[in-house]
C-alpha cells in the first residue's frame, strides 16, 4: 500500500477557463480523459438497458461458456453475463472511489484549514488526531471497520476515506499557515470580518489547486485499495459487484474460465491507469510548479 | 554552531509520546470493537457448547472477565515495565515474537526501499532530463505500470510462474535469519523486496521528476550555470543535492507504511514478520499480541518520522544555513 | 487473511465416497494412489518429510484444541484408547481390547502394557482415570466433556485394567473415545506443561517449535505399534494454499492437505500427484425453527422443494462433490433420494407456502460467512436465487469470519449458511443439535419428543443393523421437518511428492498415517 503525497508550496489562483484549455492540450490529461470517459460510457449504456443483461441474473444452463456473440465476456459459474457484471463493476468501484475521496476530501479539508487558520489548541488537537491515524496501521484500521459495520459499499467508501482523511489535514494545513501571514488575509482579520468567511472567502479559494491535485492522485489509489480490502475479503459484498471482488472471486476460476478474471483484471488495470494519466493532466493545469516549464 | 534546541526537542518527544498514547487507546478499542474473544476465537463454533460456568472460568483464564478500563491500565502499565504480554498460542512472551519478527520486516523494508530507490531515482532522473520526450515517456510509462498493477496479483503471479516452470521458490524453504544463512536469507528476500520495491519506485520516480524539474527552473542553478559550473557537477551537485528533500521525505514516508503494511506480500511469501504477527493475533483474539505489536510498530514509524526530519537538517542547505 | 481457502472448485470427476482416487494427471503421471494397506516392498526407513499447513497451530494441549491443524499436529503425538482405521471402523488403540456386560453398563478395557509417554513414564490405568475424570470435569472445560456424559465413573481396576461405569448404555462411546480430544495425558499433568512440552504416547514425540514458522517432531522410538519410518516429520506453515504449491513444486515441501480444488487443480502433473477424499463435513442451509415464519413447519418445507441442490453443488462448487441428506458417515449414510421433494418442485414449495398462509412470500434473514471457508458466499447467492423463483427472499447478510462465529454460537439468526463438521457415528454428530438436552439445540433451533425417544434409543443399541435402522428413522425425520436443508459433501485434496508413500488420507480430515508414511 503505498501513498502519494502533494508536497505543499504556497498556492496562486487561476482562472477556470485557462485550465480547461490547459487539460485540452495537455497529451496524458486527454488520453486519460477519453479511457475514463470511454469505460464510464459504457457502464452507462449497460445500467440503463442498451446492452448485455441484469448483472445479477443467473442462469445455470449457460454457465462458465467463453467468449461469444451473446456474452460478450462469457459466463460466470452461476450463467451470469460477465460483460454486464463488469459494467456495473465499473460503476460500482467509481462509486465507491469518488465517495471514498470526496468524503475524505471534505473533512480533511475542513481540519486542515481550521487547524492551519485556528493553530494552537485546536491545531494541536488535530494534528494529533492526524498522527495518530498516520501511525496506526491501515490494515487494523479496515478490518476493524468491516467488522464493525454492516458491510455494502457505502462503508467500504467510509473505511477507506478514513484512511485518507489524514493525508488532506496535512495538505491543507501548511498552505493555509503561511496563506495566514499574507496581507490581505490579514487584513480581512482586522477588518473584523468573522472567521468562517475569511476562511470560505479567503483561504478555501487559494488552496483548492493543491487539494485538486491531491484528489486527482487519490482516486486511482482509492480502486487499488478497494482491490486489496477485496483480497482480503473486506470488499463489496456480494452479489453486487465490484471490479475488485470479480477480480477475487475469479482468482480459483483462471484455469476453468479465464475471461472471468481476465475481463475485470483488464478493465481494472485500464481505470487506473485512464484515472493516473487524468490526474497527472489535472497535476499538470493546477500544480503551481508544473507552470511554465 | 547553535546551541542544542532543548524546548523543541522536549516538545517533539512529547508530541511522540501523545501518538503512541493515542495509538494505544485506538487499537485497544478497535480491537474489543470486532465481535468475537480468544474464547470464541479458539473455539470457533464449539464455543456454543460452553456452559455458562464454563465461559466464565475461560474468560478469567484470558484476563478479560476485568472491567475494560482495568484490562487497559493493567496492559499499559505492563507495557511501560517492559512486559508486553503473552501469546498463548505461541507459547512465548510478545517480546520474543517481536524479536524475531521485526528485524524480518525491517530487513524487507530497508531492501524494498534500496531496489525502490535504484529503480526509481535513475528513472526519475531519465525523466527529467528531457520532459516531454521519448525517454520521458518510458519512464513515466514504468512509473505508471508500478502505481497501477496490484502488488498481491504481481507477488502470485511471479512466484507461481516461476515454481512451475523453474522449480525456483526459494520462500518454500524455512526461513532463515541473515546471521543463521544470509545466502538463503537474500535469496528468501528476493522476489518480496522486489515486488514491494517496484510499487513504490513509482511514487519515488514520480517525486524525483517533480523535484528536478522544480530545482532546475530556480535562480541558484541558472546562477550556477551563469558561472561556468560544468555540466555533470551541476546535475549531481547542485540539482539532485537540492531536490534530495521531497525524495527523503517520500522515502521516509514508504518506509514508515512498509514496516505495518508489508501484510499481503508477507503472507504469499511466507515470510514471518510483524505484519503477519498483527494479522494472526487479530485471529487469534490475542488482544496483547495485536496491541503490544501495534503499538511497536507505530513507535517504529514515529521514530523512521523523527529520522527522516533529522536528515532534513543535514541535506536541506536551507535548514543547514540558517 | 487466507484462514480457510475461499476458492470455487473445478471440473474433476465424481468419485464415490469413502475412496481416494488419483486425479490421472492427462496420462503424463505414472504414480498410483497412495495406500497405507498396500505396503508392498518394505518402505524405506529415514528421511525428512515436510508438510505444508496454511496456519500455525493455535492450541497445543489435546482436550481443548479444535483448529483442523492444531488436530492435524496433536494426532501424530497423543494416543487414544481407541482409534479408526482407515475406513472409520473402531479399532483399539491404547485400549488392547475391551468387553460390554451385557445390561451394556459397563465397560471393561484391557490397556496396551509396555507404553511409554514422551518424557520415559510408563502408561497405565491411573493415567486412563485420571483423563478421563479430568475431561468429565467442568472445571477442565474440555470439548469433549458431553462425549462422556453417559460415564458415571472410571475405576482403574488393576494396573492395565479401567472400568467405565455407565448411567445408561451408550452405543457412541467407542467411537467418541478416537478422537483426539480424548487424548490420555499423564496423570498428573498440567494444561500449562502440556502447552510448551507435548507429552504422549503418538508415533512422534516434540522436537522443535518455531512460532509462526513450523513444528518439527522426531520418530518416538518407544512407540507401541510399528515404528514410523520418517526421522522428522515437519510440518511447515505456508499461509496461502497457492505458496504451499509452490512450495510443493519446488520440492521444498513434500505433503500437504488442500481445501480448494483448483488450487489442488493447478498442483498436479508434473511430478506432483493429487488424490481427492471425501468428507463427514456438510454444506447445509440451517434454518431456526424457533424464530419468526420458519416456526411453521410448512414453510421449511416449502424452501426444502423450492432448492434444487445438485445446482447448488454444480454453481457454487463446481460440481465437486455429492448430494447429501444428514448422515454423512459411509456406515450409516442417508439416501438423499429419501426426503419430501427429492428433485426441485416448484408446484409443491407453493403448495406448503398455501398451507402455511404465506402465498404472498417470506423474507428470511440468512447470515453468510466470507473467509471461513472457500463455498460459502457462492452457495447463499445461488440459494437466493433460486428462492426468489418460489417467492421466498433470503435477505443475506455477509459477515466477517468472527461476527459471523459470534452471532452462530448465540442462535442469533433466522438461517444461516454453514459448513458443518461430521462424525463417524451419527450419535456424536447430531445428539447434540437436535436432542432437547443437546448443548447445541440453541443452534440447531429444533427438538421434538420424537427425536429424543430416537436418540434415546440408538444410544441402548449396539447391534450394528438395528442402530442402522434407527438412525435412518432419525434421517427421515429431520427430513421429513425440514430444521435445515442438507445440501452437499465436499473432498479434499492430499498433494504429495512422487517420493511419499504409506499416507492414507481419511474422511474424518485426519492425518493418523503419517506414522507409515515413508520418503524414498
Amino acid at each position: 500500500m503505498s501513498v502519494d503525497i502533494v508536497e505543499t508550496t504556497e498556492p496562486t489562483p487561476v482562472k477556470a477557463g485557462v485550465r480547461l484549455r490547459l487539460l485540452l492540450h495537455s497529451r496524458t490529461g486527454m488520453v486519460g480523459l477519453v479511457i475514463v470517459a470511454v469505460l464510464l460510457l459504457v457502464a452507462l449504456a449497460q445500467a440503463v438497458g442498451l446492452v448485455g443483461y441484469d448483472p445479477l441474473v443467473q442462469a445455470p444452463a449457460v454457465r462458465l461458456q467463453g467468449p461469444s456473440g451473446a456474452h460478450w465476456f462469457g459466463t460466470d459459474q452461476f450463467g451470469r453475463d460477465v460483460f454486464s457484471r463488469v459494467a456495473a463493476g465499473v460503476v460500482n468501484t467509481a462509486r465507491i472511489s469518488l465517495v471514498a475521496v470526496a468524503v475524505a476530501t471534505v473533512i480533511g479539508t475542513a481540519l486542515g484549514v481550521i487547524a492551519g487558520f485556528y493553530l494552537k489548541g485546536t491545531d494541536a488537537v488535530i494534528s494529533g488526531a492526524t498522527n495518530i491515524l498516520f501511525a496506526f496501521p491501515p490494515l487494523l484500521l479496515a478490518l476493524s471497520l468491516a467488522s464493525v459495520m454492516e458491510r455494502n459499499w457505502f462503508t467500504v467508501a467510509v473505511a477507506i476515506a478514513i484512511v485518507y482523511v489524514p493525508i488532506f489535514i496535512r495538505v491543507a494545513r501548511g498552505p493555509v499557515m503561511s496563506l495566514r501571514e499574507i496581507e490581505y488575509v490579514r487584513a480581512a482579520v482586522s477588518t473584523g470580518q468573522s472567521r468562517m468567511a475569511i476562511m470560505l472567502r479567503h483561504v478555501l479559494p487559494n488552496i483548492t489547486s493543491i487539494v485538486i491535485v491531491q484528489v486527482s492522485l487519490s482516486l486511482s489509489w482509492a480502486v487499488l485499495t478497494e482491490a486489496s480490502l477485496s483480497f482480503l475479503g473486506l470488499g463489496t459484498p456480494p452479489p453486487a459487484p465490484s471490479l475488485g471482488s470479480m477480480i477475487y472471486e475469479a482468482r480459483t476460476l483462471m484455469y476453468v474460465a479465464p475471461s472471468t478474471m481476465i475481463a475485470p483484471g483488464v478493465v481494472m488495470v485500464l481505470l487506473v491507469v485512464g484515472l493516473n494519466l487524468l490526474g497527472d493532466g489535472l497535476r499538470d493545469v493546477f500544480d503551481p510548479r508544473k507552470r511554465g516549464t | 554552531m547553535t546551541q542544542f534546541p532543548w524546548r523543541r526537542a522536549l516538545r517533539r518527544v512529547l508530541s511522540m509520546l501523545g501518538t503512541l498514547l493515542g495509538v494505544a487507546v485506538l487499537v485497544f478499542i478497535m480491537l474489543r470493537a470486532i465481535p468475537g474473544s480468544q474464547i470464541t476465537a479458539g473455539l470457533g463454533t464449539e464455543a456454543a457448547a460452553l456452559t455458562p460456568d464454563q465461559r466464565a472460568a475461560l474468560e478469567a483464564y484470558y484476563g478479560i472477565d476485568k472491567p475494560l478500563v482495568v484490562q487497559f491500565f493493567n496492559w499499559l502499565g505492563n507495557v511501560l515495565t517492559g512486559n508486553l504480554g503473552f501469546s498463548s498460542r505461541a507459547q512465548t512472551s510478545v517480546l520474543n515474537l517481536t524479536l524475531g519478527a521485526l528485524p524480518v520486516t525491517f530487513e524487507l523494508a530497508v531492501l524494498s526501499i534500496l531496489l525502490a530507490l535504484l529503480i526509481g531515482i535513475p528513472l526519475g532522473m531519465l525523466s527529467a532530463s528531457k520532459p516531454d520526450s521519448a525517454r520521458d515517456g518510458l519512464g513515466q510509462l514504468v512509473g505508471l505500470a508500478g502505481l497501477s498493477v496490484p502488488s498481491f496479483l504481481l507477488a502470485t503471479v511471479l512466484m507461481s510462474w516461476l515454481s512451475a516452470k523453474f522449480a525456483f521458490n526459494p520462500n518454500g524453504e524455512a526461513y532463515a535469519t541473515l546471521f543463521e544463512d544470509p545466502v538463503r536469507n537474500l535469496r528468501q528476500m528476493l522476489l518480496p523486496s522486489l515486488v514491494l520495491g517496484f510499487g513504490i519506485a513509482a511514487p519515488i520516480m514520480r517525486t524525483t521528476r517533480t523535484a528536478l524539474l522544480e530545482v532546475r527552473s530556480q535562480d541558484f542553478v541558472r546562477t550556477a550555470r551563469a558561472k561556468g559550473v560544468g555540466s555533470r557537477r551541476l546535475q549531481v551537485r547542485h540539482i539532485l543535492g537540492n531536490a534530495l528533500v521531497p525524495i527523503v521525505t517520500m522515502t521516509g514516508l514508504q518506509f514508515g507504511y512498509l514496516l505495518g503494511g508489508a501484510v499481503v506480500v508477507e503472507q504469499i511469501f511466507s515470510l514471518p514478520g510483524i505484519g503477519r504477527q498483527v494479522l494472526i493475533g487479530i485471529q487469534g483474539k490475542e488482544y496483547a499480541v495485536v496491541q503490544s505489536t501495534v503499538l511497536i510498530i507505530a513507535l517504529s514509524f514515529v521514530l523512521v518520522n523523527l529520522a527522516t526530519d533529522l536528515l532534513y537538517r543535514i541535506i536541506d542547505p536551507r535548514v543547514r544555513a540558517e | 487473511m487466507t484462514r480457510g481457502s475461499r476458492a470455487q472448485r473445478g471440473t474433476l470427476s465424481v468419485i464415490s465416497l469413502g475412496l481416494a482416487v488419483a486425479m490421472a494427471a492427462s496420462g503424463c503421471s505414472s504414480s498410483t494412489a497412495t495406500g497405507g494397506s498396500s505396503t508392498a516392498a518394505s518402505p524405506k526407513v529415514g528421511g525428512n518429510l515436510v508438510v505444508g499447513i496454511t496456519t500455525d497451530p493455535d492450541n497445543l494441549f489435546p482436550w481443548k484444541a479444535t483448529q483442523f491443524q492444531a488436530v492435524n499436529v496433536l494426532q501424530t503425538l497423543y494416543g487414544t484408547l481407541t482409534e479408526f482405521d482407515k475406513d472409520l471402523n473402531v479399532v483399539p488403540g491404547l485400549a488392547e481390547s475391551w468387553t460390554v456386560s451385557s445390561d451394556g453398563l459397563t465397560v471393561t478395557m484391557k490397556l496396551r502394557t509396555g507404553v511409554k509417554f514422551a518424557d520415559g513414564t510408563t502408561f497405565g490405568s491411573e493415567d486412563v482415570k485420571f483423563s478421563l475424570d479430568k475431561i468429565k470435569d467442568k472445571a477442565t472445560a474440555a470439548v469433549a466433556a458431553s462425549s462422556l456424559a453417559s460415564v458415571k465413573s472410571v475405576d482403574a481396576t488393576d494396573a492395565n485394567t479401567v472400568t467405565l461405569h455407565l448411567s445408561a448404555p451408550d452405543a457412541g462411546l467407542l467411537a467418541n473415545l478416537a478422537v483426539i480430544n480424548m487424548a490420555i495425558l499423564p496423570s498428573e499433568s498440567t494444561e500449562q506443561s502440556l502447552k510448551t512440552t507435548p507429552d504422549g504416547t503418538g508415533p512422534f514425540v516434540m522436537k522443535e517449535r518455531k512460532a509462526s514458522q513450523s513444528i518439527t517432531l522426531a520418530r518416538n522410538d518407544a512407540y507401541w505399534g510399528p515404528k514410523a519410518n520418517l526421522d522428522t516429520l515437519e510440518f511447515r506453515i505456508i499461509p496461502d494454499e497457492t505458496s504451499i504449491v509452490s512450495a510443493m513444486q519446488s520440492n521444498n515441501v513434500q505433503l500437504a492437505i488442500l481445501n480448494d480444488p483448483l488450487v489442488a487443480k493447478t498442483a498436479q502433473g508434473g511430478s506432483l500427484t493429487v488424490t481427492k477424499t471425501a468428507q463427514l463435513s456438510y454444506h447445509v442451509l440451517q434454518l431456526n425453527a424457533s424464530r419468526s415464519v420458519l416456526a411453521d413447519v410448512n414453510v421449511r418445507l416449502a424452501i426444502q422443494c423450492a432448492v434444487d441442490r445438485q445446482q447448488v453443488l454444480d454453481t457454487a462448487a463446481l460440481g465437486e462433490g455429492e448430494v447429501t441428506g444428514p448422515i454423512t458417515s459411509p456406515a450409516y449414510k442417508s439416501d438423499p433420494s429419501s426426503r419430501p421433494c427429492p428433485k426441485r418442485d416448484l408446484a409443491k414449495a407453493a403448495d406448503y407456502l398455501a398451507k402455511a398462509g404465506k402465498s404472498d412470500g417470506v423474507t428470511i434473514k440468512t447470515i453468510v460467512s466470507q473467509g471461513e471457508y472457500a463455498t460459502s458466499v457462492a452457495e447463499a447467492q445461488n440459494l437466493k436465487a433460486q428462492l426468489a423463483e418460489a417467492k421466498i427472499t433470503l435477505d443475506l447478510e455477509v459477515l466477517a469470519s468472527d461476527p459471523y462465529v459470534n452471532k452462530w454460537i448465540a442462535g442469533d439468526f433466522d438461517a444461516a449458511v454453514a459448513l458443518n463438521g461430521g462424525r463417524p457415528d451419527p450419535d456424536g454428530m447430531y445428539g447434540r443439535y437436535f436432542t432437547s438436552t443437546g448443548n447445541l439445540n440453541k443452534v440447531a433451533g429444533y427438538h421434538s419428543a420424537d427425536l429424543d425417544a430416537l436418540f434415546a434409543q440408538g444410544k441402548q443399541t449396539s447391534d450394528p443393523t438395528a442402530r442402522k435402522g434407527i438412525y435412518t428413522k432419525v434421517s427421515d425425520n429431520l427430513e421429513a421437518n425440514a430444521p435445515w436443508i442438507w445440501l452437499f459433501t465436499g473432498f479434499t485434496y492430499t498433494a504429495s511428492s512422487s517420493k511419499v508413500s504409506g499416507f492414507t488420507p481419511m474422511a474424518n480430515g485426519s492425518v493418523q498415517y503419517l506414522r507409515t508414511t515413508s520418503l524414498s
